[in-house]
């Protein structure tokens, strides 16, 4: 093997000028490969950084109209969802139905600290809005089923509201207590959050009891159970639908009563289309080094034609023709390798500047681009082949070579 | 008998077939130093072409070492020929970017030989040549005289059967031809079977038999040595 080494070394070294231009022609499609492959991974992970953060086994439902006539209503009859459907929900015993919740929002509602006062209503939530609102708990807690069972009178509020109502000794407001709707609320937790930290958050029993009755909600959200792939995902709406269907009392065929968004067919077909992304990028770059390939299958075409003479002497002393098949395509699959990798860093060391450049700008594809230990290999892998075929019909030339050749004077 | 050549023909075809060898018979015992001389046109490339393995024959039978050479894969005759026969050539045919010890070794490496054992060998037939503070310089460094011994040192390395000369002092000037024939004279004397193609009469001379082949013929009945 060593000996092999030695050869290609020689063989290489003996031609610089040609082997280093074709060399960059290689480099340049691994280059453009691994640039292709870190910007689609860093595409890929910032969906999934962003979608693990949230459960993805959930359906929406808002409030409709019917499109269809049933058991005596007219069509064009509107939906009017009501905590007590929730509560329905729960407890339907639906294999597809884990946990249904909802918030209920009273926007009239004013909260009062000791320093001043926010407008902005309070939103009655359920411990399971921490996850699917993306709300990070700086200290203390977020509503648990406790306060939902006991419809206490607590509170989160945001680190911004906080400054708001307590002015400079914001630092340690968890236990504290601050008026809302005429009751004294404990603030158990304080939380931050991307976007809108204007909201402030009690428990939904505590939001409707306060509402009065059976109050109307906007939205429901269910998170479902057994699903794994479209087809039990579309099952598990159609279910819900059902169960909807029946409180409400409309047609369970009818999709505009309640139109509904299921986030875990949406979270397949955005897998899908990553796969599809992680195919295209290999193909566009397969092709993108299919130049530099061809032009290692040239030079092994060039190098075979002057050594013809060389490879005679050596058929003549004794090598066979799969030792010059061996030594010619180890020639090429040495050559595309060693600019192959002189590519693979030059693209990760790219991707690095990319990404530290990028770092601070949230939701920039370019911020999460790397170039990790599979995708190496995979192109390492790439590059053997690709060697391999390159000096393939070149070596099959070589071996033709007479060992006469030798004998005959240049 | 180390050779034993029985009626071989051979005929180039084309549009008009050649035939360049008729009828050839041939004996070289061992121990031999052969001179097979001819006009250029001859056949005696040809006949050495076929002595060496590099090229096949129509019809007839030839026994190298008591081994019939006939109808061989191109795998089989390469083995022939790497452990039966060794080469000199004219232009010395050594590889230029590969130094003195490696061009010499380059035989071995075929048969799979470590590489240590391998420099081990060559430096031997180096030195037996005289060449050994040559050992790692390049042919290109080297002089006519020199090259043509490290070729000698490659084609003995194998330890060969017999060692095919093609115009060994072809390239050579008249000193150096005369040492590289003495060299060849005192491997002979070493018990080495030589056999050399050569259209110059003074090479011819310094062997103990000449074979004169002209038109695809051997000229002179040979006499039959027991």
């Amino acid at each position: 093997m060593f000996d092999l080494i030695n050869e290609i070394g020689q063989a290489m070294r003996n031609n610089k000028l040609r082997t280093g231009l074709t060399g960059f022609a290689v480099a340049w499609g691994i280059f453009m490969l691994i640039i292709l492959l870190g910007l689609s991974h860093g595409l890929v992970s910032g969906f999934e950084k962003q979608s693990g953060k949230r459960d993805n086994n959930r359906i929406a439902v808002w409030q409709g109209s019917t499109s269809m006539p049933y058991k005596g209503y007219n069509k064009n009859r509107k939906i009017t969802l009501k905590a007590s459907t929730v509560e329905a929900l729960n407890e339907s015993g639906n294999k597809y139905i884990r946990k249904a919740s909802a918030s209920k929002n009273i926007s009239a509602a004013t909260v009062t600290g000791p320093e001043d006062y926010i407008a902005s209503g309070v939103t009655g939530v359920t411990p399971e809005t921490r996850r699917n609102q993306w709300v990070e708990m700086v200290k203390g807690r977020f509503i648990n089923d406790a306060d939902i069972e006991a419809r206490s009178k607590v509170m989160v509020i945001s680190r911004k509201t906080a400054k708001t109502l307590f002015g400079p000794d914001s630092a340690n407001v968890v236990g504290k207590r601050v008026k809302s709707l005429d009751l004294s609320w404990k603030i158990v937790g304080v939380y931050s959050r991307e976007w809108d930290e204007d909201e402030v958050f009690v428990p939904f029993s505590t939001a409707v009891a306060l509402s009065g009755g059976d109050p109307q909600i906007w939205s429901i959200d269910v998170i479902v159970d057994n699903v794994s792939d479209e087809a039990s995902a579309d099952e598990a709406e159609n279910a819900l639908r059902t169960e909807l269907a029946q409180i409400h009392k409309f047609d369970p065929e009818d999709c505009s009563a309640t139109p509904m968004w299921n986030r875990f067919k949406n979270y397949l077909q955005n897998k899908t289309a990553n796969k599809i992304l992680d195919y295209a990028v290999w193909i566009i770059g397969i092709f993108t080094m299919l130049s530099g390939i061809v032009g290692v299958s040239n030079i092994m075409f060039v190098s075979v034609r002057e050594r013809v003479h060389e490879i005679g002497i050596r058929r003549a002393i004794g090598a066979k023709r799969r030792n010059i098949l061996t030594q010619i395509m180890l020639e090429s699959v040495a050559i595309t390798t060693i600019f192959g990798y002189i590519g693979i860093v030059m693209g990760t060391i790219a991707m690095q500047v990319l990404t530290v450049i990028f770092k601070n700008s949230e939701n920039n594809p370019l911020a999460d681009a790397s170039v990790d230990i599979s995708i190496a290999v995979k192109v390492t892998i790439v590059l053997i082949i690709a060697g391999a075929l390159a000096g393939l019909i070149p070596a099959l030339k070589a071996t033709k070579v007479k060992p006469v050749e030798a004998l005959r004077d240049e | 008998m180390i050779i034993r050549l029985k009626d071989i023909n051979k005929t180039y075809p084309g549009v008009v077939p050649l035939h360049v060898l008729k009828d050839i018979n041939l004996d070289i015992d061992r121990g031999e130093l052969v001179a097979i001389m001819g006009a250029s046109g001859s056949g005696k490339s040809t006949l050495l072409n076929i002595l060496g393995i590099l090229d096949n024959y129509d019809s007839g039978e030839y026994y190298l070492d008591y081994v019939l050479i006939k109808n061989l894969s191109e795998n089989k005759a390469a083995e022939l020929r790497n452990r039966m026969i060794g080469f000199v050539f004219q232009s010395f045919n050594l590889i230029s970017y590969k130094n003195a010890i490696e061009n010499v070794a380059l035989p071995l490496f075929y048969q799979g030989v470590s590489r240590r054992q391998r420099n081990r060998l060559a430096m031997e037939q180096l030195e037996r040549m005289g060449l050994a503070d040559r050992a790692h310089h390049l042919p290109g460094e080297l002089s006519g005289g020199q090259k043509q011994r490290v070729a000698i040192a490659r084609a003995l390395i194998t330890n060969p059967s017999i060692i095919l000369a093609d115009e060994p002092t072809g390239a050579l000037d008249s000193t150096t031809s005369r040492d590289v024939m003495q060299l060849f004279r005192q491997l002979n004397d070493d018990g080495m079977t030589i056999v050399i193609v050569t259209h110059d009469p003074n090479v011819g001379a310094a062997t103990n038999r000449i074979i004169r082949i002209s038109d695809g013929r051997i000229e002179t009945p040979q006499p039959i040595t027991v």
